[in-house]
């Protein structure tokens, strides 16, 4: 494909080059999303089997175990490539929150809507994705609290969980073995929840594979 | 005449030179036999901190003052001979006095003690002798008794009971043994004796006074003296890997390393209960000093495990276990034990005690107020082990191949919530003193505060997460359904409006 403007016979945002109003998802972002996608699934399999070990004949607790430790620490890895690359790249735009709340209440109302009954119907998104205003309000306040917040917190208690001997003083910091379980079990109820709706959401594309393969190619399909 | 004078002094001489000789001589060896008799007669003292080989130690003490005396004379062959004779001299004395005592004392002699039973005061002449203690004087140890003092039907000696009077004696032991019956007194046998138990060791429950065996000479192996009272423990010892170990030749490990028998692990005079906190696995690592490492290589969370699973529950494969909780004192890195001194924490753990932990031990402790020495406040929480339900169970200790292996042995509800929950507090003696716990009261959602450590894997101290789960995974399918339903529905609808 040409990145020659003078040779183009569509708008420049059409075209599917790097610079194009269309690229929407950089290589190391796809690259993060789909090892995190996985990791996420062999985390939520794992870590139920550990939870409820006597419910499933999965596989052994010491596989389990091992598996949720190895796949655990490749996440936390993983995580450095995303955040690496919005805090290295001019994308990190697509994070900034909002500061005018009564603008975001109501483009959120607006994508509520969307999603309730325009989508329905056939409408357009009312959120037009850019390379730097690629969420939505809704999807922009979801993943700037779990990528922050519910995401670190989850790594830190499982890290502390992975070696209690070693994590003895923050552990009793926080308030003792515990509490560090249950907040990481919480945030696994709703990661397992958060999973099977985002998946779900990224099937109401112009068909169910829409978005997935622009998860794909990093490029947008619906401009 | 000056020749005859000269010549008569000179007659005199030798025999003045030789007179004055034979006085220094004779006043030389008097002394000697001075020096000799003054350490028995002298003073008690001297005898009272004698040492194990008093004999040889107290013919040391003389050697420097005969030493003076003799060389004075410069006669080197006398020293030699006057080194050797005190020694001599004092054995030959109490074998004569020992003999006079084991006269009588070697036929089967009984003393009618005031709980109305016999003791018998007979002392096998030939046993004796043989023995360690073969060379001590019988009043050494029975300084009640003496060649004037020796009970008769006019001046008898009342004893009260047989257990009394070896109590008692251990006080004689102590005037040799001091450094062993320091031990004696740190351990577990000596504290059960202060609490007035009539069956816990005293020196003569382990050591025969009158025929007691040199220490080389000790057949370990048979279990004696330990089995006399622990019969099962060292039965079950018997059977274990150790005790295959050290009767077959110690084949198991290195040939140069001997498998443990009783005192290697609990000593033998400051004998200790192995149960109490760290105890059992710092005993265990000072032979298999690279159990970290090797259980680092494939147990998640090595570290944890090692503290907080005693070492036999999973090297005792048919062994019952049990969770053991226990307060732990947070500041001090301890368990809480009763002992002298602290008086508020003694009455805190004495209201656990008495109450039977029948709700939750911490709670206890914290609704009386638990202070410590100078009224500072202690971080005490409840900390929980697994361990064995028994002593006997401790040391059926099997090889390493029959070691459990699989998580799952713990680490499954169903197993879990079979098995017995103990709070223990441990005693001034060193022992532990276990409480059935009330289960209910640990599942509860209050107790997770009291044992925030008492959490294992597979194990759910709250059902509340997993309805929290469950009501997630609903949303998870329910969102989805529902939206795509709206959306078929709104689509009929619309559909149905335009025609």
């Amino acid at each position: 494909m040409s990145t020659n403007p003078t040779e183009q016979t569509r708008p420049d945002v059409w075209i599917k080059t790097k610079d194009s109003d269309l690229y929407i998802n950089p290589l190391p972002v796809r690259i993060w999303h789909w090892l995190n996608a996985m990791g996420f699934v062999v985390l939520i399999i794992t870590g139920t089997f550990i939870r409820y070990t006597d419910q499933f004949q999965l596989m052994s607790f010491e596989t389990a175990i091992k598996t949720h430790n190895w796949v655990g620490f490749a996440i936390i890895a993983n995580y450095f490539v995303w955040l690496g690359f919005y805090l290295f790249s001019d994308r990190i735009t697509v994070y900034h929150p909002e500061l005018n709340f009564r603008k975001f209440f109501d483009k959120a109302f607006k994508q509520m809507m969307y999603y309730g009954y325009g989508i329905f119907r056939g409408h357009k998104s009312p959120h037009k994705v850019l390379p730097h205003d690629k969420f939505n309000p809704m999807q922009s306040i979801t993943y700037q609290i779990v990528m922050l917040l519910v995401v670190p917190v989850q790594f830190i208690t499982g890290l502390m969980m992975w070696d209690i001997k070693r994590f003895e003083v923050p552990i009793a910091m926080v308030g003792g073995l515990n509490t560090v379980v249950t907040v990481h079990v919480v945030i696994y109820i709703f990661f397992v929840a958060f999973t099977m709706v985002h998946a779900y959401m990224g099937a109401l594309g112009t068909t169910p594979a829409t978005h997935f393969r622009e998860m794909f190619t990093g490029y947008e399909e619906e401009h | 005449m000056v020749r005859s004078t000269t010549g008569g002094a000179g007659a005199l001489q030798p025999v003045i030179t030789v007179f004055i000789t034979c006085c220094m001589l004779f006043s030389g060896v008097l002394f000697a036999l001075q020096a000799e008799e003054s350490p028995a007669t002298e003073s008690p003292a001297t005898e009272s901190s004698a040492t194990e080989s008093s004999a040889t130690e107290s013919s040391a003490t003389e050697v420097p003052a005969v030493k003076a005396v003799v060389a004075e004379q410069g006669a080197e062959s006398i020293v030699e001979e006057q080194v050797k004779d005190p020694a001599a001299l004092k054995l030959e004395e109490t074998l004569k006095k020992n003999s006079k005592c084991l006269k009588c004392h070697n036929r089967d002699r009984t003393k009618l003690l005031e709980d109305g039973k016999e003791m018998s005061l007979q002392v096998h002449r030939d046993d004796y002798l043989a023995s360690a203690h073969g060379e001590v004087r019988c009043t050494s140890c029975h300084r009640a008794i003496g060649n004037r003092k020796h009970p008769s039907k006019s001046t008898n000696i009342t004893i009260e009971s047989e257990r009394e009077y070896s109590v008692d004696m251990n006080n004689s032991c102590r005037k040799c043994h001091m450094q062993k019956y320091k031990q004696y007194k740190g351990s577990v046998h000596s504290a059960l004796v202060a609490q007035g138990s009539d069956k816990a060791p005293v020196c003569t429950s382990c050591h025969n006074a009158h025929a007691p065996v040199s220490m080389v000479d000790y057949q370990a192996e048979t279990g004696l003296p330990c089995k006399n009272c622990h019969e099962n423990i060292f039965n079950a010892y018997s059977e274990s890997v150790h005790g295959q170990a050290r009767i077959n030749g110690n084949t198991i490990r290195d040939s140069h390393i001997q498998a443990p028998i009783c005192s290697d692990c609990h000593h033998s005079h400051e004998v200790t209960a192995l149960a109490i906190g760290d105890v059992l696995r710092t005993t265990c690592i000072a032979c298999h000093e690279n159990i970290i490492l090797l259980h680092n290589q494939w147990l998640p969370n090595a570290g944890t495990h090692l503290d907080i699973v005693s070492c036999a529950v999973c090297h005792a494969p048919f062994a019952k276990r049990k969770f053991d909780l226990h307060l732990y004192d947070n500041v001090a890195q301890v368990p809480l034990a009763m002992k002298e001194g602290d008086v508020p924490i003694q009455e805190q753990l004495q209201a656990i005690v008495e109450e039977g932990v029948e709700g939750d031990p911490l709670e206890i402790w914290k609704a009386r107020g638990g202070f410590g020495q100078e009224g500072q406040a202690v971080d005490i929480s409840l900390r929980s082990r697994m361990e064995v339900m028994s002593g006997v169970a401790a040391h059926q200790i099997a090889s390493k191949s029959f070691a459990v292996r699989t998580c799952e042995s713990c680490h499954e509800p169903n197993w879990r919530e079979k098995q017995n929950v103990t709070v223990s507090i441990t005693q001034p003696d060193g022992r532990k003193q276990s409480f059935e716990a009330n289960r209910e009261t640990l599942s509860s959602v209050k107790a997770i505060e009291s044992i925030s450590d008492f959490y294992a894997l597979g194990g759910k101290p709250s059902k509340l997460l997993d309805i929290m789960l469950l009501l997630a995974v609903a949303a998870g399918i329910a969102i989805p359904v529902g939206h795509f339903t709206l959306g078929k529905m709104i689509k009929e609808y619309i559909a149905r409006g335009n025609k």
